[in-house]
């Protein structure tokens, strides 16, 4: 009952979700005043909270069920995609701009899959329905022939970059390679102050911190054991009798669905969409975002994406080309020296360390 | 044989004059007699000019040779006749014997009527495209038959393409020949071209043949409708077996390829259960290498600049299994029990190469030479063209395969690598050091990664990103083929290299990458170990 005990107010956890409630209010609280963050500042801490619902989509499937998606970037792409099909279909309908991918094809009209698309809730729907569908048919598939490990790792790779290939198509009616941009009004406020900037920043934090209580929850009872069963010794739990396909597709669905809001969040915030965010380069990204947070940790996964990502935003000015070569350096002292990630340095019990047996079995998909 | 020449006798008949020409003359040419009529009459000029027009394209050499300068003398008003026959003013030799003497009492310059100057600017050019010495004269000559197609006699050309040493301008005359055969006044003559003319059927063909139905001939005469009808047809089908020839021999070389940068990923997976994700990148040091090796030979040996691709093989081969064996001993050893995050790493190491060759090279396409062994090809049928550079691919894939085979299947080296694939504990306990099996064995597949680079160099462009072009191709690979099973990823290659190609030319490439992906789920669905899984306990 201790591991998977419930919340106890000591727990790091539960500090951050409270850590990120509090930064929420303070931004929502202070805006308008002096003492507002700018600008940039704001909008990079959106952004940031989206990387970090991404990073958790990811350790939910990766560091609790043992599978590693390297093709995560389509949900979060779907998620992109949709909402800025809403942004658009709603600036049009408010302000008559036509989008420029329209344009540049020549055409009068949005294809007919547009439809509906400038009411929000239909557009959220078709979300939650879509990402529900592709997650749902691929993950029955896969993990029905048992599909799993590297196998399972590359071909969500190659899902992502044929998705990638599609959408780089000019006439799929999604604007090509250009992607969609220009959105100028989101539930009828312009875009692009600063009070929208804040209040898109304060939101995702508070989806942030929704998602992070909400994940908890889950690892934490009865199902999360399962989960952890599943990862640590899947056949010995299916010798037990229990399938653990059903458990499985939930929560891919759920990952999945989760990294959709992250895009969701993402792309109103960046204010454009491309195909760029289905390269096969961003999904393998979010996996080392949370190896070195520490998988395993809801904690450690957002931990790392907003290190790892504060670092990006801060290179990205100061010095480009040597980000690669940082990131790759990262990647082989997480690998090599910190298995578990900044877990292995919250030496002083910040965190509960995992046991030695799971840290050799790399959770659970040694091979026999 | 008697009905052969009688047939061959009337249709010298219908083909007329030009035609008859040639078969006049088998016995030795009468100089003397030609050199009489070109200081004749009108007619017997135009005689002359024919004979002259006839030596164009048979005849014997020296017959030719003594041809050429007559026909431009007249035309240039350079022929004096006298008593004693002619003589060249220009360079003042006896037109009949060419020695040197003067003209003798009153000589007098043909003059050309209007109807024989035609004839024999046509004889003169026929025998400069025959017997002048220069390329360019002979394209010079060629220029004027162009301007009338219809007078060129059926034959001339034929003749002078089978003597034509120069390349290009032997595809010239021939292009004129199918186009003077074409608009022939006499329609044998038209619908004997067009069945020429099918006999090798390319897209050019076909627009020359299909412009001919709007030709008066085509409504007037049946036969000449039928053939014309006939020739478009043979061209469509050759072009249409031409095209799918083309395909499959690229879709060929495209397996080639993926078989080359999957051998090494399905060997080291089968062993360690790792995918190498910088795979991709060791094929673009292979062809980095390639090309150091090339700019080395530039500098140090320029004769042997030809031969570079052969010689940069154990270049390429040795540097790329180096880099693996180091990217083994250093990182993947201590990552056998985590494969995932062996993903990671290898990604990692990918990310690193990649900006490491962008930094030191820049990111532009390497340029490479092309030695004569992959240039060009063979035309086959249609617009399929057997090239050299795929074919080189082909090849060495081909050989790659040959050999893998044989070092897995027939050496020690190979028979521990099985014997680890297939249980490695037990292995180890008969005293298979596993450790050094491995370290070869990824050194192996790097190095096959690095040949795969040089092989592609010819065709593909080289610069840092190309490997993230074949490396998702060439998990699939491995992925339908099975872990460590070369059969299995020659099978796979050969079905993803040929699905990918025909479905690109109708849906696209992406589509047919979207299509190859879905079947591959699909395909694991049915066999979730590949197409040819070892017999065992499923892990």
């Amino acid at each position: 009952m201790n591991r998977f005990g419930l919340f106890s107010l000591t727990a790091p956890i539960v500090h951050l979700i409270g850590l990120i409630v509090l930064v929420a209010l303070a931004m929502a609280g202070l805006a308008g005043t002096e003492f507002a963050l700018s600008r940039y500042l704001a909008n990079a801490i959106g952004q940031l909270a989206a990387f970090a619902v991404l990073a958790i989509s990811l350790d939910l499937i990766w560091g609790y069920l043992g599978i590693l998606s390297l093709g995560h970037g389509l949900f979060f792409a779907l998620g992109g995609y949709l909402i800025a099909m809403y942004l658009l279909k709603h600036s049009f309908e408010i302000t008559g701009t036509v989008p420029d991918f329209l344009q540049f094809m020549g055409w009068k009209e949005f294809p007919f899959y547009w439809d509906g698309f400038e009411f929000f809730p239909y557009a959220l729907a078709a979300a939650v329905v879509i990402t529900t569908l592709i997650s749902g048919l691929f993950g029955y598939v896969s993990f029905r022939s048992r599909v799993g490990g590297v196998y399972f790792a590359i071909i969500t790779q190659a899902l992502v970059y044929v998705a990638m290939l599609l959408m780089f198509r000019n006439d799929t009616g999604f604007g090509g390679n250009n992607g969609m941009t220009g959105f100028t009004v989101l539930f009828g406020w312009p875009m692009g102050t600063s009070g929208m900037i804040t209040a898109l920043a304060v939101v995702s934090l508070l989806v942030l911190a929704g998602v992070l209580a909400g994940c908890n929850g889950l690892v934490k009872s009865r199902f999360g054991a399962l989960m952890l069963a599943t990862r640590d010794d899947e056949t010995r739990l299916r010798t037990m009798g229990y399938e653990t396909l059903r458990l499985k597709l939930i929560v891919w669905c759920l990952s999945a669905l989760i990294a959709m809001l992250a895009g969701m969040l993402y792309v109103p915030q960046v204010g454009i969409i491309n195909p760029r965010v289905l390269s096969p380069e961003l999904s393998l990204e979010i996996a080392v975002w949370v190896a070195i947070g520490g998988r395993g940790h809801l904690v450690g996964a957002v931990i790392g994406a907003l290190l790892v990502n504060a670092v990006k935003f801060w290179l990205s000015f100061a010095a480009p080309e040597i980000w690669p070569f940082i990131l790759s350096g990262l990647i082989v002292l997480v690998v090599l020296v910190f298995p578990n990630g900044l877990m292995d340095l919250a030496k002083f019990k910040l965190m509960r360390p995992m046991g030695p047996k799971r840290l050799a079995a790399d959770m659970g998909e040694a091979r026999p | 044989m008697k009905l052969a020449r009688f047939v061959l006798f009337l249709v010298g008949l219908v083909a007329g004059g030009p035609l008859l020409a040639p078969t006049a003359r088998a016995q030795a040419l009468d100089r003397a007699g030609l050199i009489g009529n070109l200081c004749g009459n009108a007619s017997a000029m135009g005689e002359a000019a024919a004979v002259l027009t006839g030596l164009a394209m048979s005849g014997d050499a020296a017959d030719r040779a003594f041809a050429v300068p007559l026909a431009r003398a007249v035309i240039d008003r350079k022929l004096a006749c006298d008593e004693a026959g002619a003589v060249l003013t220009e360079s003042g030799l006896d037109a009949v014997t060419r020695a040197p003497r003067p003209a003798a009492g009153e000589a007098r310059t043909p003059v050309l009527s209007l109807k024989n100057r035609a004839t024999y600017e046509l004889a003169d050019a026929a025998l400069a495209l025959r017997a002048a010495p220069e390329p360019a004269q002979r394209a010079a000559a060629l220029k004027t038959l162009e301007r009338r197609p219809a007078l060129i006699p059926e034959g001339l050309l034929d003749a002078a393409a089978a003597s034509e040493t120069d390349a290009g301008l032997k595809a010239d005359i021939e292009t004129l020949a199918q186009t003077a055969a074409l608009n022939a006044a006499d329609p044998a003559a038209r619908i004997r071209a067009l069945a020429r003319i099918a006999d090798t059927p390319s897209r050019r063909a076909l627009t020359k043949v299909s412009a001919l139905t709007t030709d008066p001939a085509y409504a007037a005469s049946p036969d000449f409708r039928a053939a014309v009808d006939d020739a478009t047809l043979r061209i469509e089908r050759g072009i249409a077996i031409g095209d799918v020839l083309a395909t499959l021999y690229n879709g060929l070389s495209f397996a080639s390829i993926l078989f080359m940068a999957a051998i090494g990923l399905a060997i080291i997976f089968g062993l360690m259960g790792v995918i190498n994700l910088a795979q991709g990148e060791l094929i673009m040091i292979g062809a980095y290498v390639t090309w150091l090796v090339q700019q080395g030979l530039r500098v140090a040996a320029p004769s042997l600049l030809d031969w570079y691709l052969v010689l940069a093989i154990p270049v390429a081969f040795f540097v790329t299994a180096a880099i693996g064996i180091a990217l083994e001993a250093s990182l993947l050893r201590h990552l056998y029990k985590r494969p995932l995050m062996s993903l990671l790493a290898t990604w990692a190491v990918s990310l690193f190469l990649m900006n490491l060759v962008r930094v030191v090279f820049g990111t532009q396409n390497l340029q490479f030479e092309t030695p004569f062994y992959v240039t060009g090809g063979v035309p086959v049928i249609g617009d399929f063209i057997f090239t050299w550079n795929r074919m080189f691919a082909i090849a060495f894939a081909i050989v790659t395969l040959a050999l893998t085979w044989g070092l897995v299947r027939r050496t020690p080296f190979g028979l521990n690598i099985r014997a680890v694939t297939q249980n490695r504990d037990m292995a180890a306990c008969i005293g298979i050091p596993t450790r050094r099996v491995d370290m070869m064995a990824f050194g192996l597949g790097s190095g096959l990664a690095g040949l795969a680079g040089l092989a592609l160099s010819p065709i593909y462009s080289v610069n840092p990103q190309m490997g993230q072009n074949f490396i998702i191709d060439a998990f699939m690979v491995v992925v339908l083929g099975g872990v460590g099973t070369i059969a299995g990823t020659v099978v796979a290659a050969l079905g993803i290299g040929q699905i990918n190609v025909l479905i690109e030319p109708l849906w696209g490439a992406v589509a047919a990458k979207v299509i190859v992906l879905l079947m591959i789920i699909a395909f694991l669905q049915w066999r979730p170990e590949g197409l040819f899984a070892v017999k065992g306990r499923r892990k």
